[in-house]
């Protein structure tokens, strides 16, 4: 199964990924970046194994995100 | 110390570029933290944790601190906002920079002194007027004449409007650095093309680029002399710095918080020079054109006197990148400090350098030092040239480690 990945500490908090995809995305009320809801934090890379339905909007997150943090992978 | 008129205000992105500025006669710096500046994409951005370093090494060098919050604000950021203000606060930073009234209406409740950003775009004194309740410095829009800058501070004086201090409000204005091609970042270019938020600081600099202008019609494309129709050139105003100081500006601010520690060393040291100079009555056209040509040998894309000349076009740049006379090429890091002798060793990474070399070191604590090179040791022994893989040793006063970067300046005019 597919898996995205988010470089949180780049995030700029634009909240382009949770307009876009609000079934995976929360803007934290801390500190201001996105939360990629259940994904699993590696040294602040966030991993979240998501099934293949949901790959093209995910796909089209990761394009809108002006600061190319979110990977598909 | 000498009797100092204006305030020269320098942009702050790394400690690098701090220590160069305080070592270039800066009054005050600004930076910004974490992702709600204007500045978020560059590669180096300060966090919260760096405002208490920021602060102290201001202080020590008896310099004032200014955060920069002037990007638009989300619901979201609110919390992130607060504790930004109230660190800033605790940390005794000066003031904080913004334009967004959450900002304005947070740092009023946290007694945190406040200066109103260019991007509240203010031009004319009701403006002023109304944020006095609030600032003690406005920063007013890029886009005024200097006839109109000293308009309103004449109408400060008249009025007497006073901002929160009790002190008069004082006007402060950019005079040098990049211009955008919108009203001050009024500008959604990045946004349309590339989703990518400028007024959040990921700015992807669309209007840099060439562009054809086509007849959509005939399909024929139009002669246009220069590409680059949307990138206006740098502005640069030590050439009207005694006009501009005569209009009755306080604070003379730079841009380019992205930019190295070079340029933010050059561009202060001038811009220092040339307001005392107008302090002092000398300031001659010798001496002017000797500035330009410092200014000229770090990244601009050709400069012109912005809007306050009331020239109605901008002038716009005729190349995507920097015109700068001089380039930097990287070299190699800090690798050892022997503190006894004075001397400092670098390995070279990549390239080579020879004597009669140009280097420019930058780096947290000597900030930016330029100097010719001379003798040369290269694995101890002394030597002409030296390449990748060697180490060098430089007489040199301040403790070097690998947070320091070598370079080779080059001339780019004879390319
Ligand atoms: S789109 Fe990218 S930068 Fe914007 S909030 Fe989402 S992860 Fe952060």
């Amino acid at each position: 199964m597919p898996k995205i990945i988010h470089y949180r500490n780049k995030c700029i908090g634009c909240g382009v990924c949770y307009e876009q995809q609000p079934s995976l995305w929360r803007m934290s009320r801390k500190d201001g970046k996105a939360i990629l809801l259940r994904g699993i934090s590696k040294k602040g890379i966030f991993q979240l194994t998501v099934p293949g339905e949901v790959m093209e909007q995910s796909a089209a997150v990761a394009k809108a995100c002006p600061v190319n943090i979110i990977k598909i992978v | 110390m000498k009797k100092r008129t204006v305030d020269i205000l320098a942009p702050v992105g790394s400690f690098d570029s701090l220590q160069a500025a305080i070592n270039a006669g800066a009054d005050a710096i600004y930076f910004g933290v974490e992702q709600l500046n204007m500045r978020s994409r560059s590669a180096n951005v300060f966090s919260v944790t760096d405002i208490k370093k920021i602060s102290q090494a201001c202080k020590a060098a008896g310099i004032k601190a200014y955060l920069t919050l002037n990007t638009v604000m989300y619901d979201h950021d609110r919390q992130l906002l607060r504790s930004l203000i109230k660190e800033a606060k605790k940390q005794n930073i000066d003031a904080v920079i913004a334009a967004d009234f959450a900002v304005i209406g947070y740092c009023r409740e946290l007694e945190m002194p406040l200066h109103i950003s260019t991007q509240a775009n203010i031009t004319n004194i009701e403006s002023v007027q109304f944020f006095a309740a609030f600032a003690d410095v406005i920063v007013l829009a890029r886009e005024l004449t200097l006839k109109q800058v000293a308009q309103i501070v004449a109408d400060i004086k008249r009025k007497n409007i006073t901002g929160p201090s009790g002190e008069l409000v004082r006007i402060e204005i950019f005079v040098h650095g990049a211009l955008c091609m919108a009203v001050s970042g009024k500008c959604y270019l990045s946004l349309h093309q590339q989703n990518a938020s400028a007024n959040r600081g990921a700015c992807t600099q669309n209007c840099r680029r060439s562009y054809l202008v086509k007849d959509a019609d005939s399909g024929d494309e139009l002669l246009v002399e220069n590409e680059y129709i949307m990138s206006p050139k740098d502005l640069c105003t030590i050439d009207i710095l005694d006009e501009v100081i005569q209009a009755g500006v306080s604070v003379l601010k730079i841009e380019g918080r992205p930019k190295g520690a070079d340029y933010v060393h050059t561009v202060t040291q001038c811009y220092r020079e040339a307001a005392d100079a107008v302090a002092e009555g000398s300031f001659t056209a010798e001496k002017i054109a000797s500035w330009k040509t410092a200014l000229e040998k770090v990244y601009n894309r050709g400069f012109w006197q912005g809007y306050y000349l009331g020239r109605q076009t901008g002038e716009w740049a005729t190349q995507s990148g920097s015109a700068a006379t001089e380039k930097k090429i990287y070299i190699g890091k800090g690798s050892r400090y022997y503190p006894q002798k004075k001397v400092g060793e670098f390995t070279i990474e990549s390239g080579s350098i020879q004597i009669g070399d140009t280097l420019l070191i930058t780096g947290p604590l000597c900030g930016m030092v330029k100097e010719k090179l001379e003798t040369l040791y290269v694995n101890g022994a002394q030597a002409l040239t030296a390449d990748k893989g060697d180490r060098i040793t430089l007489l040199f006063p301040l403790k070097v480690t690998p947070a320091d970067k070598l370079y080779k300046i080059v001339d780019t005019t004879h390319a």
